[in-house]
């Protein structure tokens, strides 16, 4: 893709990514997940669920899978929030590009 | 290289790190190469680049400072790395903090207690009576409206016994219930005006803390 995914972008989409599992889910799966949308390498998401889960808007948990433990990450309430924020701030930011784009300089 | 192999030289790469941290990414990739299963162990190796790369992206986030990975040519990274995460002590950010700021403001108003009491109590004052004012302007003028409409009836009440005084009562009760008609109107319209307005100059003074200067 030709523009960057910044920090906080990448950091809403991880968060919208793991949103989706209820149950919550592992670090292979949201890669997987995330590398379908955007191209970003498979040490690039350690760091953003690490320091989601320091900020306390992910949790996780080991549960048992295939005779080991495996790592599952989940929203917290405060992470549901920030991601409220995340997605407001974007529908702005795109409707705003999107007038430059389609008709001039609106406001 | 094989997953093992990167594993152990990941885990020696971390060394340096609180042993939490150490665990928390040793976990991760550990995960990591069990989910994608041993088809793609390759394939999973040869986009991490080296257990280097992979320990530089933990560890440039866990220090805070900005991995690029376009950057990462510079096969001596452990002196690169040095030098950055010293620089980075040296001038930590200035640490701030909205929800600090908050409980410093509550702290110092009671601390200051009787002053803040006595501030906090004449405000109240002033803002009921501001609120009160309006809705006092609009009860007088119904008072009026209802005193003429009084006027009138006790008028022609009495009018049967002195029609003279009567014609004069009903005129003056007439006059003065246009003129409450016309003080209601105004008043509940000053009331739809002015209301929202305080409301929301109210939130805006609740969210200014909250928000910065920049709203």
């Amino acid at each position: 893709m030709v523009f960057n995914t910044g920090a906080a972008l990448l950091d809403a989409i991880v968060l919208a990514v793991v949103s989706h599992e209820d149950e919550g889910t592992y670090g292979y799966k949201i890669t997987q997940d995330v590398r379908r949308v955007i191209d970003v390498s498979e040490s690039t998401l350690y760091p953003v669920l690490r320091r989601l889960q320091k900020d306390e808007c992910l949790e996780v948990y080991d549960r048992q899978f295939d005779g080991r433990n495996r790592r599952y990450y989940k929203v917290t309430a405060r992470g549901m929030a920030q991601l409220g924020l995340y997605k407001s701030e974007w529908k702005t930011y795109i409707q705003k590009i999107n007038a430059i784009f389609e008709g001039g300089v609106t406001a | 290289m094989n997953r093992k192999e990167f594993m152990a030289e990941l885990e020696r790469l971390l060394a340096d790190m609180p042993e939490e941290e150490r665990q928390a990414a040793v976990q991760y990739y550990a995960d990591y190469f069990a989910d994608a299963g041993e088809e793609n162990e390759a394939e999973v190796i040869r986009e991490l680049g080296s257990p280097e790369k992979a320990a530089e992206s933990i560890k440039a986030d866990y220090y805070g400072t900005e991995f690029n990975e376009s950057e990462y040519d510079n096969k001596d990274y452990m002196k690169k790395y040095g030098q950055r995460s010293s620089e980075r002590r040296d001038s930590s950010r200035p640490w701030t903090s909205n929800t600090l700021k908050l409980i410093l403001i509550i702290a110092i108003a009671i601390i200051l207690w009787p002053v803040t009491l006595g501030i906090a109590l004449t405000a109240f004052g002033i803002a009921v009576t501001v609120v009160c004012f309006f809705a006092v302007l609009v009860i007088a003028a119904v008072s009026v409206m209802i005193a003429g409409g009084v006027t009138v009836i006790v008028g022609i009440v009495a009018g049967i016994a002195v029609p003279p005084a009567a014609l004069v009562a009903v005129g003056i009760g007439i006059l003065l219930f246009v003129l409450g008609v016309i003080a209601t109107v105004g008043s509940v319209k000053l009331c739809i005006v002015v209301y929202p307005a305080m409301l929301r100059g109210f939130v805006n003074l609740c969210r200014r803390p909250f928000y910065g200067k920049a709203v």
